[in-house]
């Protein structure tokens, strides 16, 4: 324990080292060049090592996981396409598809919505009751996705009929007089997924509100003022008003939970591993790699990822740039 | 000047800084050079064997002036491979799947131990069957080292010697003893597979159990390696067998849902009530630990449990034992950890753990007098007179099948997600090709 704190903090300090080291001497070399020259390249040599960050992190690994992505499960000898055809042909790997397409569908939207519902309601309060009230909303943001996991599968906790019922909402069935349910297992227009759902919402709620309340705050008064003096009643402030002047901050927040549930694991290894129907891509992504080992088949999930997060990632970057520009 | 001397200054520190970081991430892990005297050892075996064992290993290791760093891991297969392709391994690891063992072999990072270890004492001292668990290529690069076995049927003996029930010799009378003590209004079987991220494996072992007892060794075995298919009718006639005992209504309280939800350590809890709520346990020997029964029942182990173990399909036929254990993997060079291999090899290790934790040796030559109790020596004599000791299967199969679709297509079928066809078939799919 011992050595490995002392390892930590040397390490942190030898990279804030080197990193200084680095720049100083970026520095003096485009301190060398003559006048002009200086400041025509001293802001590349500046942004270069971020250049080559995101090269070596980013974009190499991206590349290599699309290579293997084409080759068998050790990386050893290609196969074309076959990784994405086996996959996409067995019936369970289609299920995952669509359990991932019922995290996208549901979450973001109902995390917007709930978020801003909290934002505008909050906002009504008395300053100290607004911040407990967003205080308590926001702190399950603290509580890591496997920490929550854990303390929600109580929740669910099944016990057969007759032992006593340690999960909350089975406690309660049974103390209204119904019988014991297995609440995770429950795969009827794919309950046990939005159960598992529940949770995520439960945890990005408070994200969603603090980023929606500043922007409604950011509201100028004026607007609306001069809508309620024009008759408008308060759903119409809202709706015409307040949302359009939000929207930005909307479609901020509906992406960067979008793609988080793209990647959603933690939440489903952790309740159900993905049994009984629950499975979602982060998931199957981990079982193939660390279970089966199987870089090709692993590789694969992450490329069709890749693919379907693009677009968005196209559409919020143009979005933020509209936004900049209208600023 | 002023700001280059404080650069330059600042450029030293960095250097020296650089410097120690090497140092240190050199003596922080990674197997250990050829002349080193630390040895490191990974294991994620039962809490009371690891005690027992890592207090013996050490004090032995110390005599022959060699440190023994035991360190228990959580996820050992998954981490031993990852920590595989990050070239920073322990010096020896025990690993709980002889798939991945064999995962390991064709990765070329585990030590041939034919030539560490005294192979002819060996044969003579393990169980049948043990060594070829961990042999690939005709080469042994596995080594059990603790054993547990699991064709054992645990019942609450008061109730049951109250009951006059006796231990069934074949299926049928199994079958008959399921019957009965339904009729007397108790859910004759505990059974539940609920495991986190492993749910499912006791299911597995269920059909292990049956598929070695109606197959015999050879058809275990073709099973195993995928020469029988999991859609074949030795499969199927073990899953029938299965459903009669297990998934007909009634034999377990709560049924298919209440099977999938319940942990697999809570499955016991009921047996151990005033009036029983399940009569016989099929688990492997670790489930007599303080860990998954109450302690008042494991304070008096011989008064309160009662074990037989799984009949054969037929009285007097193929009765092999389904077991599993701990391979130790030999993945450095160092002089040091092929001394601590021998050490591990000693048919005498365990001596001190017995006693105090559900540890069972795969030596024969074991001492039987250092089990701490009746049950447990039931146990290992059942393992040591067994026709054949069979590793467990799903352990042996690839990881992609015996670590995945076993368990989760069990699982399904279980639960009632998937028929049993598309369970069988689902599993076959996934058995990689290469």
């Amino acid at each position: 324990m011992g050595t490995k704190i002392v390892t930590t903090i040397i390490t942190v300090l030898a990279g804030v080292g080197a990193a200084l080291v680095l720049y100083w001497v970026l520095n003096r070399l485009a301190e060398l060049l003559p006048g002009h020259w200086e400041d025509r390249i001293k802001p590349y040599l500046y942004i270069l090592p971020a250049y080559l960050a995101i090269t070596f992190y980013l974009i190499y690994p991206a590349v290599e996981t699309v290579i293997d992505s084409l080759k068998d499960s050790s990386s050893t000898a290609w196969v074309g396409l076959d990784n994405y055809t086996h996959l996409l042909k067995t019936h369970d790997f289609q299920q995952t598809l669509f359990n991932t397409l019922l995290w996208m569908l549901i979450v973001p939207a109902v995390t917007v919505a709930l978020g801003l519902g909290v934002a505008v309601l909050a906002d009504r309060l008395k300053p100290k009751a607004e911040s407990t009230a967003k205080t308590i909303v926001f702190l399950p943001m603290a509580i890591s996705m496997v920490g929550a996991g854990t303390v929600w599968k109580f929740l669910y906790t099944y016990r057969p009929e007759g032992r006593s019922q340690i999960g909350l909402q089975n406690a309660i069935v049974t103390g209204l007089g119904g019988s014991p349910v297995p609440w995770l297992e429950q795969n009827e227009f794919h309950l046990n997924s939005l159960l598992l759902m529940v949770m995520l919402l439960w945890a990005q709620v408070g994200f969603s509100m603090v980023l929606l309340s500043a922007a409604i705050k950011g509201v100028p008064g004026d607007t609306i003022e001069a809508a309620r003096i024009d008759g408008a009643n308060e759903r119409q402030i809202f709706a015409s008003v307040v949302v359009p002047q939000i929207w930005g901050t909307v479609i901020t927040v509906f992406i960067t939970t979008l793609i988080s549930v793209m990647k959603i694991f933690d939440i489903v290894y952790v309740m159900t591993n993905g049994n009984f129907n629950t499975n979602v891509l982060g998931n199957e992504f981990f079982n193939q790699l660390f279970t089966n080992f199987n870089n090709g088949a692993a590789a694969s999930i992450v490329v069709m990822l890749m693919v379907a997060t693009i677009p968005i990632m196209i559409y919020q970057v143009r979005h933020f740039r509209a936004e900049e520009a209208a600023a | 000047m002023q700001t280059l001397s404080r650069g330059r200054k600042l450029a030293l520190v960095a250097t020296a800084v650089a410097s120690l970081v090497a140092t240190a991430a050199c003596s922080g892990g990674g197997g250990s050079s050829s002349s080193s005297k630390t040895v490191t050892i990974w294991s994620s075996t039962d809490p009371l064997v690891f005690a027992g064992l890592k207090k013996e290993i050490v004090a032995k290791a110390k005599a022959e002036g060699i440190t023994v760093n035991m360190q228990k891991v959580d996820n050992i297969n998954q981490l031993i491979m990852t920590k595989i392709q990050a070239n920073d391994t322990p010096d020896i690891a025990m690993i709980p799947q002889p798939g991945v063992v064999g995962d390991i072999v064709k990765r070329g990072k585990a030590q041939d131990l034919s030539s560490v270890l005294d192979m002819n004492a060996l044969k003579s001292s393990m169980t049948p069957g043990t060594l070829e668990t961990g042999t690939f290529n005709g080469k042994l690069y596995g080594l059990l080292v603790s054993m547990n076995v699991k064709s054992l049927v645990f019942y609450p003996k008061k109730a049951w010697d109250k009951a006059g029930y006796t231990a069934p010799t074949d299926f049928a009378s199994l079958e008959a003893l399921t019957d009965k003590i339904k009729a007397s209004g108790t859910p004759p079987w505990c059974f539940a597979i609920g495991s986190d991220a492993a749910t499912g494996w006791p299911a597995t072992d269920w059909m292990e159990d049956l598929v070695m007892r109606y197959g015999g060794v050879q058809g275990y075995n073709d099973w195993v390696t995928h020469k029988t298919k999991f859609d074949s009718s030795l499969v199927k006639q073990a899953a029938a067998e299965m459903e009669k005992l297990l998934l007909t209504p009634g034999n377990v309280a709560g049924g298919r849902s209440s099977i999938a939800s319940t942990a697999f350590g809570d499955a016991d809890n009921p047996m151990w009530d005033a009036k029983p709520g399940c009569m016989m346990l099929k688990q492997g020997n670790f489930i007599v630990s303080k860990d998954f029964m109450p302690s008042k029942v494991v304070s008096d182990v011989d008064a309160n449990i009662g074990v037989f173990g799984f009949p054969p399909a037929t009285a007097g036929g193929d009765n092999p034992t389904l077991g599993g254990g701990d391979l130790a993997t030999l993945l450095s060079t160092s002089d040091s950890a092929k001394k601590v291999m021998k050490i591990l090899a000693d048919p005498t290790l365990g001596k001190d753990t017995a006693g105090s934790s559900s540890f069972i040796s795969p030596h024969k030559t074991f001492d039987m007098s250092l089990y701490p109790n009746d049950l447990t020596r039931t146990i290992a004599s059942t393992a040591y007179k067994s026709t054949a000791f069979l590793f467990d299967g799903s352990d042996a199969m690839p990881g992609a099948v015996g670590a995945g679709t076993f368990w989760k297509d069990m699982t399904a079928w279980i639960s009632g997600q998937e028929n049993l066809d598309t369970a069988l078939k689902n599993i076959d799919q996934s058995w990689p090709t290469s």
